[in-house]
């Protein structure tokens, strides 16, 4: 069989049937179970029409069954497309449409907000009662006989994951096999992950770091607990009680766990078979690092970046933290990492280029949209026939080759771990009968990484209530995409020719307003002191 | 009587989360997605000030916050704890 998770996951439940493989809450199931049951799914979805190719949403809490709902859908040969819970209806349709979804697979809680797409496609429920309306796959399986048909080849496509972009709806990255089982070794290689380690994951498994777990103890044969993260007493307890030795985070998730605004106490648990935490999805500050060595003082701390383009690029050898706390690291195994200027040669050390991934992980473009996917996977000269993501993030490496995160290229503003697009915040803000204009920006919160800011002008003139403003935004983003910061304008300042809005303008009128320099939230500086 | 502190605490979950339909005591506001991982701790916060109260580390769990009906039972326990103290 290709490289792939079909076959980690065949190998894994032959060598270790019995073994637990994923625990959640009072439940659990091996991984001959899991082999079963995933067999068993995939055959659900053949009998429900779904054919090789196809691509099936995922729109699930996380449980075992959104597990097998994933893996089913790669042994039915077709293509994962996870869609976060949380999004509203438009977002929803564009993806169903954009990535031509023949089927999603969804539960109890979920159905409200997609329910209303059943006429364009099939709704099953992935979890949960049977119902009249819907056909049920924990339901459906018991009547399956598992039946190996996976005959991808490693290059087929395995998943289309959608990321926003700075312009227009949000993009559909495509990822091979190959990708998926890649990213499982190489992760797995320099975080040493092994086959005796209970791995906490508090992750979404609607981003590639979180589906990265799976994919990990799936491969090592180890074990996966799910939690959702609400209050931090509650990840300490399951850390403590199940002996948990690996813990993937983000910036994010380590400010909730440590929140300042509760009396957080983590003497009263055992950590000490925690042997790694490893973060990526953002900066790590001097004092999410302090709080990760208080509580944890045994675990090595595994700073990493990546590009959902290609995956993973860079991570930190924990050793080197102390001595480079604020760089990004070195290239992940079997992966290069350039520093290119305008002329595409490598850049000196202590000069700023772009961030140029060649190697594993790079995945295969955007889903049917060639213009984009030229733009960022292209070929270099010296590298013929061999495609390589230019990011188009700023970087340098230091004399010693580490390198370090300069800026973005484009204006995405990065919160609570989600990307979001000002240009998508803005079109919702100016719904508003009130509102003319609105600019959206990032202005720099560290807690969360960014905060979304939004300034906008009124028909009237007049500033609008915000809780009113806010209940307006929520009926159609989702919470992570509602502005912290709402600020009115009188008017917008435009610019000479064309009479657009003058955004630089704005942004550095609304930072002296929030009396914060004018460029803290757009680029961080390239050496930060801690 | 009048569930005053449910009552308070439903107006607050309101607020912050701009959620306009019916809230029941026994909801779970996690599970329904009402609440997230964020205003939890806000509506822990907010309890504290509004009923003088301080939550002890074990007390700030799950079960005790994601249903109303819980947390108001918790406060008027700690309230009542408090005013034997004194």
């Amino acid at each position: 069989m290709p490289a792939s998770i079909p076959r980690y996951l065949t190998e894994t439940a032959q060598a270790k049937p019995d073994k637990v493989a994923i625990v959640s809450g009072a439940q659990s199931i091996t991984f001959g179970e899991l082999y079963d049951q995933a067999l068993a799914t995939a055959e659900c979805l053949r009998e429900l029409g779904i054919a090789p190719g196809d691509r099936v949403g995922v729109c699930m809490e996380k449980t075992i069954d959104q597990v097998l709902a994933h893996l089913g859908i790669l042994f039915a040969n077709a293509v994962i497309v996870p869609i976060l819970p949380r999004l509203k209806q438009p977002n929803i349709r564009h993806i169903i449409e954009n990535s031509g979804m023949s089927a999603m697979i969804t539960d109890a809680e979920r159905l409200g907000e997609v329910a209303g797409f059943g006429d364009l496609i099939k709704l099953i429920t992935g979890h949960g009662e049977i119902s009249q309306d819907w056909p049920n796959l924990p339901y459906l399986r018991r009547f399956m006989q598992p039946r190996m048909f996976f005959d991808r080849i490693s290059n087929d496509n395995a998943a289309i994951i959608y990321s926003s972009g700075s312009t227009g709806r949000p993009k559909g990255i495509l990822i091979a096999h190959r990708n998926l089982a890649e990213g499982a070794d190489i992760v797995s290689e320099y975080l040493g992950t092994r086959e005796d380690d209970r791995i906490g994951c508090v992750l979404s498994f609607n981003f590639d770091y979180g589906m990265n777990q799976i994919w990990q103890t799936i491969r090592k044969g180890c074990t996966l607990y799910l939690h959702d993260l609400a209050l931090p007493n509650d990840l300490f307890s399951l850390m403590s009680k199940e002996r948990i030795t690996a813990l993937p985070v983000m910036p994010v998730i380590i400010t909730k766990m440590f929140d300042r605004r509760l009396k957080v106490s983590t003497s009263a648990f055992d950590f000490s078979a925690l042997r790694y935490v490893c973060t990526t999805g953002g900066r790590l500050s001097a004092d999410m690092i302090a709080d990760l060595r208080g509580a944890f003082p045994k675990a090595r701390i595994f700073s990493m970046f990546g590009l959902t383009e290609a995956f993973r690029s860079t991570y930190l050898d924990p050793d080197k933290l102390d001595a480079h706390p604020t760089s990004v690291g070195k290239a992940i195994p079997d992966c290069q990492v350039m520093v290119l200027d305008d002329n595409g040669e490598e850049c000196a050390p202590n000069v700023v280029g772009e961030l140029v991934h060649r190697g594993a992980t790079v995945n295969k473009g955007y889903w049917h949209d060639p213009e984009n996917t030229a733009k960022v996977f292209r070929t270099h000269p010296r590298f013929p026939g061999e495609t390589l993501v230019y990011s188009g993030d700023k970087v340098y490496r230091d004399d010693e080759g580490y390198l370090y995160f300069v800026a973005r290229a484009d204006d995405m503003i990065k919160t609570k771990g989600f990307r979001v697009s000002p240009s998508e915040v803005e079109a919702e803000v100016v719904r508003h009968p009130d509102i003319v204009d609105a600019v959206a920006f990032a202005v720099m919160n560290i807690a969360v990484g960014e905060d979304v800011a939004c300034a906008y002008t009124t028909l009237s003139g007049k500033p609008l209530a915000e809780p009113v403003l806010r209940q307006f935004l929520k009926s159609s983003l989702p919470n992570h995409m509602v502005p912290a910061i709402l600020m009115h304008f009188d008017g917008f300042p435009v610019t000479g020719n064309a009479g657009k809005l003058d955004r630089k303008a704005i942004k550095h009128a609304a930072f002296e307003r929030l009396g914060i320099a004018p460029d803290t939230g757009i680029t961080p500086p390239p050496v930060s002191t801690p | 009587m009048v569930n005053n502190e449910l009552e308070l605490l439903i107006d607050y979950v309101r607020r912050e989360t701009g959620y306009s339909r019916a809230i029941e005591g026994d909801e779970d506001l996690l599970a329904s997605e009402i609440l997230d991982s964020f205003n939890i701790v806000s509506l822990a916060v907010f309890a504290q000030e509004k009923f003088g109260i301080e939550f002890e580390p074990d007390e700030l769990v799950r079960d005790n916050l994601a249903r109303l009906s819980n947390l108001v039972a918790l406060i008027r326990r700690k309230r009542a704890e408090a005013a034997v103290k004194t």
